[in-house]
């Protein structure tokens, strides 16, 4: 991919999260409810102790001049101060974000060991059992909602079998130094086995709640375009030239098969990385999705608005990165 | 080259011609369909000699590429291939394992397609697709002697500059170039019998007697045997000494390339002939065979060419066998003798 190509990919990111903030902005401050009265509900506050907490926080101001004092001072990096945590917005992030990611990239290796096999072997063996299975299997992963099917699992292998823990990232005996913030590349940097595996076990079950849907969609894209790729001419040709069935298949049809799926995989890791907020709630996991519901119940705006337009960045880099493997993977695609 | 007579008659009889380099009878190959059978090789017999060009004509659809596909044992399931004789180099094919058959494809009996742009893999750059033959039949010792012989290779069947160019995709070559290189592939491993399926359908006029000078160069140079699958007459008549024409799964005539297209003795072949435009007589008018093709899943008994036929009679109703009609000949017709006057 030439410079120039990356640069103007750069620079559609610049009208795409300018959209991105007016959306949430408007969003978030047109929702009923104010910060103000949520903070000092429980506190019988004068009138003008609530005005000065609001000219405090620049409530006060009209939205246009709001809007453009978060805009002038989001682009310098400084997204305001967290109403709650009375912290940098940016360093609350940061410090949820290593969770979330952690489990996101768990998740997306469940449903990529998971799909591409099972997909594969679907496609091979088409309209045998096995394909059957495989399709029953994933609309049933499609659609069952992530919070039933994780509470299923709590119950099974948490409440009945006591193999896995209900819920948190890491046991109460263990501590882990924090370097990238994500306990099993922590624990693993450390050298500490017994973490490793005691964060293993927690991330088992939300990885699974969170990856088997997606799964099921890797699955099914792979599934319908290796059968599409192994009616290719070019599969034949393989054979024909003595290959081993297992090289055809591996090399070149995978390759090929591979390249929606490729796609879909990065979308589904940018919907992984800003929808896992109802998983995260039914683990107890302390990521950026239970931080984002928490601060949306509580109008914490600056807060809100940061981490949409956070998902908005990784969803656009992500679909970059897929482009970019594109290009690995299908030689004629040149950006 | 110069076939014993009675060796390249297909006859009824299941003792494979001797000295024959492949040997087929009675190949029949089926597929299920929603709409019912298929029968697409509809009990084939032929032989082809070492060394010998063979052509094989018939419109889309006659079962000349399931044949060979078929010999190749590259028909997928739910397709079905049986026969009393599958022999190739006194092999007896049927009784092959999976990886018996896979160890003689690509390396003594080679498959060129007729698109390349789709034969090649995408994916993949032309040097990686030649080595790979070369290193699983064990050709050439390693990776390093793979690429130098794949650039021999891309050298021999005329690719300019093939060593800076053997690191391309499929796709930075043109039609003709990728034609070539899908025959390096299948001459890799210098088979005995290259089965080439349309080779000069999808290439400009202009590159077509080049690819065919090129498969027949190389033919003379190895000694290999050619069938040569296409709808082109003057190919066949050009390129092969011996002629099978297909019609809805089965072979209505076969004999001598001169000779049957000098004086067919099958109706379906006078007409192939006659719908093509002639130089001889540029005014006169291209006559196409009426009619279609039969429906494969509901043959009629007897010929299945009565129904496009101007000499068809009620006997032809009647189950029709391939017989000899001369020296080295046989049609599947029994108004052979009418045809000839």
């Amino acid at each position: 991919m030439s410079y120039s190509r990356i640069a103007e990919r750069f620079l559609q990111l610049v009208p795409v999260l300018f959209g991105v903030s007016v959306i949430v902005f408007l969003m978030i401050t047109l929702t009923p409810g104010d910060p103000v009265e949520i903070m000092l509900a429980d506190q019988r506050a004068t009138e003008e102790q609530i005005a000065a907490l609001r000219r405090d926080m620049g409530l006060d101001k009209p939205l246009a001049e709001r809007f453009f004092h978060f805009l002038v001072n989001a682009v310098q990096g400084d997204f305001g101060l967290s109403f709650f945590h009375r912290r940098p917005v940016i360093d609350v992030i940061a410090e949820r974000l290593p969770a979330t990611i952690e489990l996101t990239l768990a998740s997306m290796l469940v449903a990529i060991m998971v799909a591409i096999p099972l997909g594969v072997m679907a496609a091979v063996r088409r309209d045998t059992w096995l394909d059957r299975a495989c399709t029953v299997g994933g609309l049933f992963g499609v659609s069952m909602p992530g919070f039933w099917f994780g509470i299923l699992l709590i119950l099974l292998f948490a409440v009945e079998l006591r193999l896995l823990p209900v819920g948190g990232r890491l046991g109460y005996d263990y501590e882990v130094a924090r370097i990238t913030g994500m306990v099993l590349i922590d624990s693993l940097l450390a050298g500490r086995l017994d973490s490793f595996r005691n964060a293993l076990a927690h991330i088992a079950l939300p990885a699974l709640t969170l990856g088997l849907p997606s799964a099921a969609l890797l699955m099914r894209v792979t599934r319908a375009s290796m059968v599409e790729v192994l009616a290719a001419d070019y599969i034949t040709f393989a054979e024909a030239k003595g290959l081993s069935r297992l090289r055809v298949l591996a090399r070149h049809a995978l390759k090929n098969a591979l390249i929606p799926t490729v796609t879909v995989a990065a979308i589904e890791t940018g919907a992984l990385l800003g929808g896992n907020m109802i998983v995260e709630t039914v683990f107890g996991w302390p990521g950026l999705g239970r931080l984002v519901v928490e601060s949306i119940f509580a109008r914490n705006y600056p807060l809100v608005q940061a981490a949409v337009l956070l998902y908005a960045l990784t969803y656009v880099l992500l679909n970059f990165v897929a482009d970019i493997l594109y290009t690995t993977l299908n030689p004629r695609v040149r950006l | 080259m110069s076939a014993p007579a009675a060796a390249s008659m297909p006859l009824d009889d299941a003792v494979p011609a001797p000295g024959a380099l492949l040997s087929v009878r009675d190949l029949r190959t089926v597929f299920p369909t929603r709409r019912g059978i298929v029968q697409a090789v509809d009990g084939v017999d032929l032989d082809v000699m070492p060394g010998e060009a063979l052509g094989v004509v018939g419109e889309s659809g006659s079962g000349k590429s399931v044949t060979f596909l078929s010999v190749l044992g590259l028909i997928r399931p739910p397709g079905t291939v049986t026969a009393e004789t599958l022999r190739f180099e006194g092999f007896d094919l049927m009784r092959l394992s999976a990886t018996e058959r896979r160890r003689l494809r690509g390396r003594a009996m080679a498959l060129t397609m007729q698109d390349a742009l789709s034969a090649l893999n995408p994916a993949f750059t032309v040097g990686t697709q030649i080595m790979e033959g070369l290193l699983t039949h064990g050709i050439v010792a390693n990776a390093r002697a793979a690429r130098e012989e794949a650039v021999a290779l891309m050298g021999r069947v005329g690719i300019p500059s093939a060593a800076a160019r053997v690191d391309e995709y499929p796709h930075q070559f043109s039609g003709g170039m990728r034609q070539r290189i899908m025959i390096a592939i299948a001459l890799a491993a210098r088979p005995r019998l290259l089965i080439a399926d349309e080779p000069t359908t999808a290439l400009d006029v202009t590159i077509r007697a080049q690819v065919l000078d090129l498969i027949d160069d190389l033919r003379q140079s190895e000694g290999m045997a050619l069938v040569l699958i296409t709808h082109d007459l003057g190919v066949v008549a050009e390129r092969t000494e011996r002629l099978a024409v297909m019609y809805a799964g089965q072979i209505v005539e076969t004999g001598p390339t001169a000779a049957v297209l000098a004086a067919p003795r099958h109706p379906y072949t006078r007409g192939l002939l006659a719908s093509l435009p002639r130089l001889d007589a540029p005014d006169s008018p291209i006559q196409a065979i009426p009619g279609q093709v039969p429906d494969l899943t509901r043959l009629p008994p007897g010929c299945r060419f009565r129904e496009r036929c101007p000499l068809a009679v009620a006997a032809c109703a009647e189950p029709v066998l391939l017989a000899p009609v001369g020296p080295d000949r046989a049609a599947r017709c029994i108004r052979t003798e009418a045809l000839a006057s």
